[in-house]
């Protein structure tokens, strides 16, 4: 393992590193375009460029492999020269036009400019324009030639990760332009990646252009809900500045990197699937039509537990839930009731590859089964509850009429005496549950979620909760209360320590230990 | 689709290469020669043949000048703008070729008979005011041999 010494600090790292991941390792970062450590080295951009002693030209720090005694300077005068003009090089024909890009705040030309570049400049001539600005290049991408400085981490992305090959560098010189092939369009199932991985503003995400601008925006990890993969996710929301009179609290999703599930990338249905988060939710609890206090939708959920026996209580949990949630009812329904508990409803699998989109659309699904386990069945409750011989029906977030059809559910809510419903959105069964609970959705949840490679891993809540929304455990608890059997939990984290004591395959984790990146489920 | 021709010429091209990628360029002056130029549909030909994306075979055509991805005409004046040339008359054979033809620079006859490319230097410098005329190098230019070219080929 060669040892080298980058700007006065000593590393050893294995051959064939280069200088660029070896500065990383020492919390060094090499301003850079074209390299993205997902994708292969272009070394186009030139702007990582540094001093390596007794080398008589600056090198490419992305493409240069360490070796042993190498010393390497990151900052020396020389450097600075060379990314002053590079960047120069890169703005030659670059629009100055921050202030209405939809990049900037975001933007390396930008950041790296006001890092070394601020020099007056020297340019008399005129830049070269492309005959189109900012146009659309397939149903998710918009491409702006102008901005665009070849760096290719898009022609990469497409060549090496989704292997669809869209894009392409045509002509040459300066009028060398980026496209997608004449006729073509930018669609396939993780389109939405390469805004993410372009360092300018050449391309821009539809769903997100011009819809805030990147400084009000407030990060909050998370986890991708979309499917059993459980890609990591950051929920980037507006903080609500005055000026911006918008009812929509999510902007948009970006993916978090984790190496260990869905290194730097997600899937555009997991991107553009957070609209549900702020559009048509139940926003108080409702008992046949008319709003309620939550006290009394409460106390006839207790009133109808109190009044018929285990045998006659039917719950259908949901994947979508939490384990937290999932724990809680657990805790309540099975353990202290004895009622008929599960949460496997007959769905049909959705689409699927080989990379990040799984069949299984929940979050959950392990979680459910080694917290729930399976005793009873979805289907079975379903039917006792047709044929009346259910009193209370509790179901958490599944559109029955969807999963067993009008009839079935009309039937249902005949013959049981309450019908409640629990969830965050509004769909084709709130109009037969007797009683409607809101709950939160994941962006406002704290938990846990294990996703199919039984990896347990943290969603945190990005806001509060809408309207009169509360989470699922804590309905759950108030339940509970109601019934003279309280479960004191103070959050999800004091009910994941209950979890980690009671459910053998959680044991020894913790929220700190679980961390940003996971922890797998013990067998 | 190649036909069985083109096919064979186009195997003993790429055999002659360890990688049949390797073989883009000479196959893409094999397809010209024969067609006159790359069309859309000879890039997708080309993409299934070696196994390179068809976006990357478009990079390659419209990177180098040489291939024409509109056809041109049966004469093809490219003529040298740059200094040697340029200095020696070289901009008022593009303009002489210009009045006759009726054309600009990239352009075709109507008739299909003529195009006019104006290009930098060929590496002929000691034949200045020179062009390319069609696969030949013609130097010494003056309006009286363009005019006799183009009469030629009428």
């Amino acid at each position: 393992m060669p040892n080298l010494t980058i700007d006065g600090q000593k590393i050893e790292v294995p051959a064939g590193t280069t200088i660029i991941q070896a500065a990383e390792k020492l919390g060094i970062e090499i301003p850079r375009y074209c390299y993205h450590p997902a994708l292969p080295v272009a070394g186009n951009c030139r702007i990582c460029m540094v001093e390596v002693e007794k080398q008589p030209k600056l090198q490419i720090a992305c493409y240069t492999p360490v070796a042993a005694g190498m010393v390497v300077k990151t900052t020396s005068p020389k450097v600075l020269e060379a990314r002053k003009n590079v960047l120069e090089f890169l703005l030659v024909n670059h629009p100055l036009d921050c202030p209405v890009c939809d990049q900037a705040g975001e933007c390396k030309l930008q950041d790296y400019y006001m890092e070394h570049g601020q020099y007056d400049s020297r340019l008399a001539s005129v830049k070269v324009k492309k005959e189109k600005k900012a146009f659309s290049i397939g149903p998710t991408v918009m491409l702006d030639q102008e901005r665009c400085i070849l760096c290719t981490r898009c022609v990469r992305f497409t060549d090496t990760i989704t292997k669809t090959s869209e894009f392409g560098v045509f002509d040459r010189g300066d009028h060398s332009q980026l496209d997608v092939y004449p006729g073509k369009e930018l669609d396939n199932k993780y389109s939405g990646n390469v805004v993410d991985i372009c360092p300018v503003g050449a391309l821009t995400d539809k769903d997100f252009r011009f819809k805030c601008r990147v400084w009000y925006l407030d990060h909050t990890k998370s986890v991708c809900p979309g499917c059993s993969m459980g890609c990591n996710i950051d929920i980037d929301w507006d903080k609500s500045r005055p000026h911006t009179e918008k009812k929509e609290r999510v902007m948009r999703l970006k993916p978090r990197h984790n190496p260990d599930v869905n290194n730097y990338w997600i899937c555009d249905s997991g991107r553009y699937n957070y609209h549900f988060i702020d559009e048509n939710r139940i926003l108080s609890p409702q008992y046949l039509d008319k709003i309620v206090e939550w006290g009394e939708a409460m106390e006839r959920v207790a009133e109808t537990i109190q009044s018929t026996k285990a045998e006659r209580i039917g719950v259908l949990a949901s994947a979508q839930l939490t384990n937290e949630d999932l724990f809680v009812i657990r805790k309540l329904f099975k353990d202290t009731l004895k009622a008929h508990v599960d949460f496997r409803v007959p769905e049909k699998p959705g689409d699927s590859d080989d990379f990040l989109i799984k069949a299984d659309k929940n979050p959950n699904t392990a979680g459910a089964a080694s917290i729930l386990g399976a005793q009873a069945d979805a289907q079975t409750i379903v039917q006792k509850a047709k044929q009346g011989e259910l009193d209370l029906l509790y179901v958490f977030g599944h559109d029955l009429v969807k999963l067993f059809g009008k009839e079935t559910v009309a039937q249902i809510a005949k013959k049981t005496k309450l019908f409640v419903f629990q969830g965050s959105n509004i769909n084709d069964t709130c109009g037969y549950a007797h009683l409607n609970l809101p709950s939160s959705v994941y962006a406002e949840k704290d938990g846990t979620f294990t996703n199919c490679q039984q990896r347990v891993q943290r969603i945190r809540p990005a806001f509060f909760p809408l309207g009169e929304s509360k989470g699922d455990w804590e309905i759950v608890s108030f339940v509970a209360g109601q019934l003279g059997a309280p479960l004191s939990y103070k959050g999800p984290q004091d009910v994941f320590d209950d979890i980690v004591k009671t459910v053998a395959g959680f044991a020894g984790m913790s929220y700190e230990k679980i961390g940003d990146q996971g922890m797998i489920l013990k067998k | 689709m190649f036909t069985t021709d083109l096919l064979r010429q186009l195997d003993k091209i790429a055999g002659q290469y360890e990688q049949k990628q390797a073989a883009l360029l000479p196959v893409l002056h094999a397809i010209q020669e024969k067609e006159g130029l790359i069309s859309p549909e000879s890039e997708q030909d080309v993409s299934r043949y070696l196994g390179i994306p068809v976006v990357h075979v478009h990079e390659a055509v419209s990177f180098y000048h040489l291939f024409h991805q509109t056809k041109k005409g049966k004469c093809h004046f490219s003529v040298c703008q740059t200094t040697s040339c340029a200095l020696l008359g070289g901009e008022d054979i593009i303009e002489h070729l210009k009045t006759r033809l009726g054309i600009k620079s990239g352009e075709t006859t109507p008739d299909g008979k003529f195009s006019l490319s104006v290009v930098e230097c060929l590496g002929a410098c000691e034949l200045a005011p020179m062009m390319q005329y069609n696969k030949e190098y013609r130097g010494f230019l003056n309006k009286k041999k363009i005019d006799e070219l183009i009469d030629k080929n009428k």
